[in-house]
């Protein structure tokens, strides 16, 4: 398990981290978000002792050190391979790095080339893949060595829902055989989709942490879609609504003041009669990274 | 397997299978062989410049052949053969030897005249051969053969500084310091680059949740050091091939023989203490060389980073130039001792007699403290260097790069 104390760190006058807390357990994906600059790269550099901070950070009851480096599989947010080698080359050495014997990376790099469907040769210079290509190599770079802690910072960040997919199953894959996954994404359909829990970061602070439902869960049901033939006026005018969006011929997204208006809404709009959809949910990831990643001003 | 040795290898195999490296050390081999290419076309080939020696009188011709020193060729024993061989060009002519009413005679056929120095020694042999003739017509008794044999004697008494001695002294300095130039700056270049390079494509941080920096910084020290050390190595083997075949070939072994003791005494000046200094010299510079390029954050600034080294080594160069006909100036005594300056300078002051084994080895002492303490420090501060990645210009990046850790 990997627990996050009390993290702060400061760069000149800006705060960076401000008590940031979290802990993820062992077979648990965990999404990082939040907006550019709230403190996620820091967040990772700090758990990868990159940096120095105030706080305390734990893997399995003990200070994440130097011994540990062998579990860790690190993605960084800006790509980065050594050009002149080939595929085999580069994860040969990166591999040995994590102490896993060249012969053991060697037999493993077809079967994980076939996974991630990279379009080249073992043999082919990183420099001549496409920047695609190369994105999947540095993720084989990350998981051959089977790692117990992955930190991927924005792992689906140019990639198309195609390649996505098959990172999504190479993540939730290493997540079966228990390992400890926190990334980062601005894409929160891929976090809802992939994700135990998640903590959102803004300003360096966590302002949101807990699993993905119950998060949802704080913010109230308020989203209502409805299919009726009443008109979006109509919908208006009920109390309890802010607002009415149509989304298709005679289906619309209200958005309630709170959630138990949705009951006296029920009662009217149906009339004691059969409709075809009344759904009330909480609002999407997507919603609540838009209300809360950039704090009041964007409510 | 330790993680410093893979950075080590990796670095070491990456570097030496480089077109580069392979270059670097083949250019000097490459050069030698160009010169003596050159020299070999330059002089009459070997055959060609041989004289066929013909002669009714076996003993004589077979003396000549023995003692006379001038390239001779036993192969033609007829003037007809001797003649047609010349004609052909494959020997450079032939001298035909005589004795004719008790005087001996030689005389030379053949396109060219020849040398001044060909002609000394058949002359020579002549006057040799003909005071044999001399005395065995006199018939004079054994003791006047004796008073008769008595000969000049010519004495040599030498000081201790000897012109051959200064030539020496010029000559090792002159490839010491060429040579360390070289080596510095082509080294301090290559590792200044690699980690600009390698900070550039920001791999770093995947490499630094692998292992701590000092780890892969000392690695790449490492590497790099085992680098120079293949390089010196195939320096040494090549050289000693190259002496050999110097010794031996015609066309250097004269040149060889006659300055053996200039070359003997620069190559005991080059194995030495001194390049001890050569190589720590190239060690201490591979570290700041490594801290330059670590303070730099585009790859295209990689050529940028070099340079405060190769400036530094520049301004060392410069200063045991100027101080090379002054090696007991109070200057270069005191800046013998001081890292950077020591390589250049205690070398220049041990060729020249001025230092004493006491002093290179403090100087020695004081380099390795000082690459110790680099290694320490920036290996301490390597990590934030590498990843810190803002364009503040060296100094900002260098107070950025503190306090990430």
């Amino acid at each position: 398990m990997l627990s996050v104390t009390n993290i702060s760190k400061t760069f000149g006058t800006v705060k960076a981290l401000n008590n940031v807390s979290f802990d993820v357990h062992d077979g648990e994906i965990m999404g990082l978000i939040g907006q550019n600059g709230a403190g996620k790269s820091t967040t990772f550099h700090s758990i990868l002792n990159f940096l120095s901070f105030d706080g305390q950070i734990t893997w399995n009851g003990q200070p994440l050190s130097a011994s540990d480096y062998d579990q860790i599989g690190y993605l960084p947010e800006e790509r980065s391979l050594m050009p002149k080698l080939t595929i085999t080359q580069q994860i040969v050495y990166l591999a040995r790095l994590k102490n896993q014997p060249a012969n053991v990376t060697k037999s493993k790099i077809a079967s994980w080339m076939k996974r991630f469907a990279v379009k080249g040769q073992p043999n082919d210079r990183i420099k001549n893949l496409s920047k695609g290509n190369q994105q999947k190599v540095q993720l084989i770079c990350t998981l051959i060595h089977d790692p117990q802690l992955i930190i991927l910072d924005e792992p689906f960040s140019g990639l198309d829902p195609v390649n996505a997919d098959l990172l999504k199953a190479a993540i939730i894959d290493a997540k079966k055989r228990g390992a400890t996954i926190i990334f980062s994404s601005h894409d929160m359909s891929n976090v809802e989709e992939v994700c135990d829990s998640l903590v959102m970061l803004r300003n360096g602070q966590v302002v949101l942490n807990g699993t993905i439902d119950g998060v949802r869960e704080q913010f109230g049901r308020t989203r209502l879609f409805l299919t009726t033939d009443w008109s979006a006026d109509r919908l208006a005018a009920l109390p309890g609504v802010i607002d009415v969006k149509p989304l298709g011929t005679e289906r619309y997204q209200l958005r309630l003041a709170d959630a138990t208006a949705g009951e006296a809404i029920f009662d009217q709009v149906t009339a004691g009669h059969y409709i075809r959809e009344f759904s009330q949910q909480p609002p999407t990831l997507d919603e609540i990274f838009r209300t809360e990643a950039g704090g009041p001003q964007h409510e | 397997m330790n993680k410093t040795w893979i950075v080590t290898t990796e670095t070491y195999l990456r570097q030496i299978k480089s077109w580069s490296f392979l270059m670097l050390v083949l250019m000097p081999f490459l050069f030698i062989a160009f010169t003596f290419g050159i020299s070999y076309f330059a002089v009459p080939d070997a055959a060609k410049s041989d004289v066929a020696i013909i002669s009714s009188q076996t003993a004589l011709r077979k003396s000549f052949i023995k003692s006379s020193d001038v390239a001779t060729t036993s192969k033609y024993t007829t003037q007809k053969r001797a003649q047609q061989a010349t004609k052909r060009g494959d020997i450079n002519g032939y001298l035909v030897l005589a004795t004719k009413g008790q005087r001996v005679t030689a005389t030379y056929h053949g396109p060219d005249e020849l040398s001044s120095g060909e002609q000394a020694k058949i002359q020579r042999f002549l006057t040799t051969a003909q005071a044999q003739l001399n005395l065995q017509r006199a018939q004079l008794t054994p003791n006047q053969t004796q008073a008769l044999a008595v000969q000049p004697q010519f004495k040599q008494r030498l000081q201790k500084k000897t012109a051959s001695d200064q030539i020496a002294k010029r000559v090792s300095f002159y490839i010491i310091v060429f040579f360390v130039y070289l080596i510095l700056t082509t080294y301090s270049s290559i590792t200044a680059q690699e980690i600009a390079a390698e900070k550039g494509t920001k791999i770093m941080e995947v490499i630094f949740s692998s292992t701590t920096p000092r780890k892969y910084f000392n690695g790449k020290v490492y590497g790099v050091l085992l680098v120079i050390c293949t390089q010196l190595l195939v320096y040494l083997i090549g050289g000693i091939a190259v002496v050999q075949l110097a010794e031996r070939s015609r066309l250097t072994a004269d040149f060889w023989q006659q300055n053996v003791d200039v070359i003997s005494q620069v190559l005991h000046n080059l194995l030495s203490i001194n390049l001890l200094f050569a190589l720590l010299a190239v060690l201490l510079y591979t570290i700041i060389s490594a801290f330059c390029g670590a303070l730099v954050t585009r790859v295209e600034d990689a050529g940028k980073a070099a340079q405060p080294v190769v400036y530094l080594n520049l301004l060392t160069f410069a200063v045991a130039f100027a101080f090379q006909s002054n090696p007991t100036s109070p200057f270069v005594t005191v800046f013998s001792y001081v890292p950077f300056f020591s390589s250049y300078l205690m070398p220049l002051r041990l060729i020249n007699g001025n230092a004493t084994m006491i002093e290179a080895v403090i100087a020695l002492g004081l380099l390795i403290v000082t690459i110790i303490g680099s290694m320490l420090y920036i290996g301490r501060i390597y990590g934030g260097l590498m990843l810190q990645t803002d364009d503040l210009g060296l100094w900002g990046n260098f107070k950025r790069g503190l306090q990430l850790k």
